[in-house]
């Protein structure tokens, strides 16, 4: 009779953990739905320089771009268009990149070679007094699909909109 | 004797040169604008692209870079964004509107590898319209990459160029 009682008591609590467990790992994703680390913000972004390096969220109806001291954010519902593209640039990048154009016996030409792609995102969003602003940043390759999901999701517009999974599967031969 | 007729040809010469500058110097002074354009401020509009197609950061990067430069100007007390509620009470409010007639997309790689090929340029018409829909000043300017920095720099080049239009007509 203990054992049944104790085992009964075991199943409930071992229940109810899976229940909290079940119900606090949507609440976990939901904190932060969108981390892009190595965004860079090519133009656009007020209280930023153009081409600085950062840290991209999507949290709680809020594009928040960090980079270092700098930090910038936007109301996802005042963002009218996202529109995706890609691009590439040279995997050593920025001054080091510039003095390495300089390097002899086309050394410099050589290194442009290597090249990393990337994926571009625009935003067309309106301020507070109805001026229209763009905004462009570049993120790795792959990403941007997944922001722009995000960014529609919380409330944002597109001209563009995305292609229906569905519509990626191949067509039967005949 | 045949050195005094050398002397009178050396002075002929630069006689004829200098009457001919006169003459160039005149003809430019013709062409530069009589008066300069007067606006208290200025609204840009966003790039529109009818007949050739671009891609829409290179359209928002455009309109971007106008405003900084404009800003950085100093011809206007005001660089309106828009759609901005400010400018509708603005007198002498001059509107800025581009059109791309001519883009060619090239590749930063190609650049930096051949030097020579690979050049990213965009051609866009402005046209300077005051309040009353008078086009006070139309231009065809082209911004270009050759060598270094990224496809999108073209845009900087052409902000940067309408920006010199602007400090010699406004």
């Amino acid at each position: 009779m203990k054992k049944r009682q104790v085992f009964a008591s075991l199943f409930v609590g071992v229940a109810a953990l899976l229940g909290i467990l079940l119900h606090s790992t949507p609440a976990f994703a939901q904190q932060e739905a969108i981390w892009l680390p190595e965004t860079k913000m090519v133009i656009g972004l007020e209280g930023i320089k153009g081409n600085k390096t950062g840290v991209l969220t999507v949290d709680k109806g809020t594009l928040v771009f960090k980079a270092g001291k700098e930090k910038s954010s936007i109301a996802v519902n005042t963002i009218n268009d996202v529109v995706t593209g890609d691009d590439s640039q040279r995997a050593l990048g920025g001054f080091a990149g510039t003095v390495t154009m300089a390097v002899p016996y086309g050394g410099g030409r050589f290194l442009s070679l290597f090249r990393e792609k990337v994926d571009t995102v625009t935003i067309q969003y309106h301020d507070a007094t109805g001026g229209l602003h763009g905004v462009i940043f570049t993120v790795t390759s792959g990403r941007a699909d997944a922001l722009k999901k995000e960014l529609l999701d919380e409330g944002a517009k597109t001209s563009i909109p995305s292609a229906p999974a569905d519509s990626k599967t191949e067509a039967p031969k005949q | 004797m045949k050195t005094s007729r050398r002397w009178a040809g050396l002075a002929l010469f630069v006689a004829a040169i200098l009457i001919a500058g006169s003459f160039v110097r005149a003809e430019q002074k013709d062409q530069a604008p009589a008066q300069k354009i007067s606006g208290s401020a200025i609204l840009i509009e966003p790039v529109h692209s009818d007949e050739v197609k671009i891609p829409a950061e290179f359209q928002m990067a455009v309109y971007e870079h106008l405003i900084k430069e404009l800003q950085k100007s100093g011809k206007f007390k005001n660089v309106y964004r828009d759609g901005d509620q400010g400018a509708a009470n603005t007198p002498e409010l001059i509107t800025l509107r581009t059109n791309v007639t001519g883009f060619k997309h090239g590749s930063e790689e190609k650049r930096q590898v051949t030097t020579v090929s690979g050049s990213t340029s965009i051609t866009i018409h402005c046209s300077f319209v005051d309040k009353s829909g008078n086009v006070k000043l139309e231009r065809d300017i082209t911004g270009k990459v050759r060598f270094l920095g990224g496809n999108l720099r073209a845009t900087y080049d052409f902000a940067k160029k309408v920006a010199q239009v602007v400090e010699q007509s406004f």
